[in-house]
């Protein structure tokens, strides 16, 4: 298994507001890693560093050997292998479904309208929402622009996805649908990095958790080791009062 | 969407547009060709040129005339007496041959409008003191046989005491006194005045006596279609400067190569009458401006008359964005220390006036009581100087109708004016009367700025004098304040109360309130043009991810936001020209100053509405790999220009209105027509309701608009 990220003495400070203290990590192709840990912990900074939607303070962030912290690079080439997924879907409000998923690759890939439909539409499919090409985004479910926002960060065709809480903001019957999606993308070999409090997801998919708190990581292991066996003391506190509602 | 809106107004530019249209229709008269019967030689009326043309007064005065009403004269110069036999036997149509209109030759002619004036004068050596018939005693006077000249000389000589000696022919009585052998000689006015153009060295420094008119004439009781087109024809050519044109090709001075063939801006008074005001067909007439016209025909230069307002007038001269100003202006000391004056033009004086029913008649009734004056007015200079010795107060207004309507309202008991303005406003129907006699005040000047337009200034001076020598300046006076030798002519300045019902006013004022709307309109949309643009740069810089940016916008929008409408106009027209020396006209300062104010707002709420799209959709776009710049097109920009059509609709209607401010720089939109209107018929109270109705009607129509385009736009 080769390497694919490596995030060495991450620090990220807001004002004099220390959110990131020095984080390393390692992801390597093909692994999905979860990230857990209590609100306010720096979990969400950490995703959104990787893809500099937050600026980090200093360290490197190293993707396929190239340091993308670095202020010479072009970070919007960069992004574009690397899919996001947010918490409240994000999707364009202006825009229509099939539209949403359609305008990085028309814009960015110079492909054709009809090209990118196509793809669009193959998209919808595998996220189960082939029949809502035309439709607007206010006229779908939660669930449903979820999936949708999952296939259009698929459209660019990336080789790591970011996914910051996408169940946080759903009804708990529209969780299902979403975390399917997210199985099935991890089962074909995608790299993931997962924020979530979905502790079955991480329990069945994840290879490796990283329990993350006050701006360090503080433990990291295989599902059955930090669950069944967790050393850190936080961790076990962290665990304890989420499993045991 | 964008293009739903670009689609909406470019519907009503096309409905505006369409209000506008006024087709006009003209019908040319069938050419005719009349026979026209003149002098052998008789200059500066009729004469063969070197070409062996005929040319003069009378034979350009006629073909003018014909050009002008579209038919054809063969003049036929057979003399004086076999012309005027020709046409008694009706060989010829009419006769122009300086003609003096006389009660005899009435009884057997048809006059034409009488074109011009003449009369006996007196010249003397060029470097000679005398200066009129009392320094005559004694000394020797030269006379031509059998002239009107010599039989007024005749009657004059023993009041006056002068000897006489008599010449066959005008050359030798010229010679005679340029020689030193007369002091003095008698001739008619215009043949003397041609003479001197042609070089003698001579001068006029009498009036003319025994004053007449020329007339165009046709055989009693024929031709009557003719002499209609001869009045018609005079008419337009007096009024389209034709006429003085003519008058001075051969009387004047020789035009001032200096300022030959140049256009200068002049400004004036909005409300001056009668020296400067709007007529019925919202062209500037008034002494001043009848007067400036006529020197600059005379002088040969052209002349852009802005009707500004006077105090704007005289800073726009201050600061070079005009280069004269004659508008009823006294020079004072305090002025001259910043322009340079003409010789006097005209001589006023101050007169107070008061409320109809009011019993003040004195000065001295005044102590402890309000009164009325006008800023910068030679009136209101003379208040001030008896302020103090009769003990009241003053109350300043910037222009005569609310000057006058303050004394009639009973707020102030008494108001100055200048005696001829007073008259004038009186005459139009303000309830107010004089009471007191003319005071003496500085006469008025044109002005230039100090040390500047010295040709202007000096080619003024040379045409008020020919215009005093030909009489067009005693023509104009008394167009306006009537005299006692054409008593007919005053009725044309006073010819205007006509109908003063809503509709009356409105059918009078017709052409000039659409043309100041459709400046208005114009005004608006050009600016709301540039202040979109100007304000969705601004708004953008604010949003961009640069703190550079985000302060300059910043900093725009507090400087241009926080300024005064008003004060940014006076700045962008009176200011930037005094830095930079570099004229604005009126309409790009007006456009410049609606862009920076109306574009602070539109980058206000352009910034507002960019900042209340939710920040996730930015960031999911670049998450996505789009740059900045595509984020914000495809995605932001869509969904706050959403949000932001309220208030640019909001805005384009806060700019229509706003476009009235700019009457401050003496733009010709709705409200500045409304001000000129007012100057002339002073009906304050039904002039702004139609005024007022005119905007409404327009913004009812921008409100059903918006509310349209926003229906639309709903998804």
């Amino acid at each position: 298994m080769s390497e694919k990220l490596r995030v060495t003495n991450l620090v990220k400070t807001f004002g004099t507001n220390n959110v990131l203290k020095g984080i390393n990590l390692t992801v390597n192709e093909n692994e999905v890693v979860v990230i857990i840990g209590p609100s306010g912990s720096g979990k969400s900074t950490l995703l959104r560093a990787l893809n500099r939607l937050e600026e980090p303070t200093s360290g490197s962030i190293v993707i396929d050997n190239v340091d993308i912290a670095s202020k010479e690079i072009d970070i919007d080439t960069v992004r574009e292998n690397i899919g996001m997924v947010f918490q409240h879907f994000n999707l364009f409000n202006n825009l229509s479904v099939g539209e949403n998923i359609m305008l990085a690759p028309v814009e960015l890939k110079k492909e054709s309208k009809d090209q990118a439909a196509q793809q669009a539409k193959q998209l919808l499919k595998t996220v189960g929402l082939e029949e809502k090409f035309n439709a607007t985004v206010q006229s779908l479910s939660g669930g449903q622009q979820q999936r949708v926002a999952i296939a259009r960060a698929l459209a660019m065709d990336p080789d790591i996805m970011l996914f910051d809480e996408p169940t946080s903001a759903l009804d708990p019957e529209m969780v299902g649908d979403v975390l399917a999606v997210m199985k099935d993308l991890a089962r074909k070999g995608m790299t993931m990095v997962v924020v979530t409090h979905e502790m079955g997801f991480a329990k069945e998919v994840a290879d490796r958790v990283v329990f993350v708190d006050d701006g360090q990581i503080l433990e990291q292991g295989t599902p059955d080791q930090m669950f069944e066996h967790p050393k850190n003391e936080r961790l076990q506190d962290f665990l304890n009062k989420i499993l045991n509602v | 969407m964008t293009q739903k809106i670009v689609k909406a107004i470019g519907w009503v530019t096309i409905l505006l547009a369409t209000f506008f249209c006024i087709a006009q229709t003209t019908v040319s008269a069938q050419a005719k060709t009349y026979q026209i019967g003149t002098d052998v030689t008789y200059p500066p009326f009729e004469f063969a040129n070197k070409q062996n043309k005929y040319v003069g007064i009378d034979i350009d005065i006629m073909n003018a005339i014909a050009k002008e009403e579209g038919f054809k004269v063969n003049i036929k110069p057979v003399g004086f007496n076999a012309a005027v036999q020709s046409v008694q036997s009706g060989q010829l149509d009419g006769v122009i041959a300086g003609m003096t209109i006389t009660p005899d030759r009435k009884a057997k002619f048809d006059f034409g409008t009488p074109y011009f004036r003449t009369g006996v004068v007196m010249a003397v050596g060029k470097n000679s003191n005398i200066k009129g018939f009392n320094q005559l005693r004694g000394k020797r006077v030269a006379l031509k046989t059998g002239t009107a000249a010599a039989d007024y000389a005749n009657s004059i000589k023993k009041k006056y005491g002068f000897k006489t000696v008599t010449f066959d022919d005008s050359n030798n009585m010229y010679e005679d006194v340029t020689t030193g052998n007369s002091v003095a000689c008698f001739e008619d006015k215009p043949v003397m005045q041609y003479g001197i153009k042609q070089g003698l060295k001579l001068k006029i420094v009498t009036a003319p006596a025994n004053t007449g008119w020329y007339g165009f004439a046709v055989k009693k009781g024929q031709n009557k279609e003719l002499r209609e087109k001869f009045n018609t024809g005079l008419k337009k050519i007096q009024t389209n400067g034709t006429y003085d044109k003519i008058v001075g090709k051969y009387l004047g001075t020789k035009t001032n190569p200096k300022v030959k063939g140049k256009t200068f801006t002049i400004g004036t008074d909005v409300t001056f009458p009668p020296f400067e005001f709007a007529n019925k067909h919202n062209k500037y007439v008034g002494i001043d401006m009848d007067l400036i016209r006529a020197i600059a025909n005379e002088q040969g230069f052209k002349v852009k008359i802005k009707p500004v307002g006077f105090n704007a007038a005289v800073q726009s001269l201050e600061s070079g964005q005009i280069d004269g100003v004659i508008s009823g202006m006294s020079i004072t000391n305090a002025r001259k220390a910043q322009f340079d004056f003409s010789k006097p033009y005209f001589t006023s004086g101050v007169v107070m006036a008061i409320s109809k029913n009011s019993k003040i008649t004195k000065l001295s009734q005044l102590k402890g009581k309000r009164v009325a004056i006008k800023t910068g007015t030679s009136a209101a200079d003379y208040a001030n100087s008896i302020k103090k010795k009769y003990g009241f107060h003053t109350v300043t207004f910037d222009d005569s109708n609310n000057m006058y309507q303050d004394v009639t309202t009973g707020n102030s008991v008494a108001c100055f004016e200048d005696h001829p303005v007073m008259k004038y406003a009186i005459k139009q129907g303000t309830k107010l009367k004089i009471v007191t006699k003319p005071a003496e005040s500085a006469p008025y000047g044109f002005a230039v700025k100090k040390g500047h337009n010295q040709a202007l200034l000096a080619a003024f001076n040379t045409g008020l004098a020919d215009l005093k020598a030909s009489g067009t300046y005693d023509n104009i006076k008394a167009t306006y304040l009537g005299t006692d030798d054409k008593g007919s002519v005053n009725k044309t300045a006073a010819n205007d109360s006509g109908d003063r019902s809503f509709i009356g006013l409105i059918k009078q004022n017709q052409g000039a309130l659409l043309s100041g709307l459709k400046e208005t309109m114009w005004l608006t949309i050009v600016s709301i043009f540039f202040a979109t643009v100007f304000g969705i740069i601004v708004g953008l810089l604010g949003v961009v991810p640069s703190k550079f940016g985000n302060g300059v916008s910043s900093v725009l929008i507090y400087i241009f936001r926080g300024m005064p409408l008003l004060v940014l106009a006076l700045f962008i027209y009176t200011g930037i020209p005094s830095l930079t020396g570099q004229k604005i006209p009126a309409f790009i300062a007006g456009v410049v100053t609606l862009t920076f104010n109306e574009g602070a707002y539109i980058a206000a709420f352009v910034k507002g509405g960019i900042n209340a799209v939710d920040p996730g959709q930015m960031e999911a776009a670049r998450s996505l790999g789009l740059p900045f710049g595509k984020s914000m097109r495809r995605v932001i920009l869509p969904q706050g220009i959403r949000i932001m059509v309220p208030s640019f609709i909001n805005q384009f209607i806060i700019t229509l209105k706003d476009t009235s401010i700019l009457s401050i720089i003496g733009l010709m939109e709705l409200t500045q027509t409304g001000k000129i209107i007012i100057a002339r018929n002073l009906e304050g109270f039904k002039v702004w309701t139609i005024v007022a109705i005119m905007y409404l009607v327009i913004i009812t129509l921008l409100t059903w608009l918006s509310n349209w385009v926003q229906r639309r736009i709903k998804v």
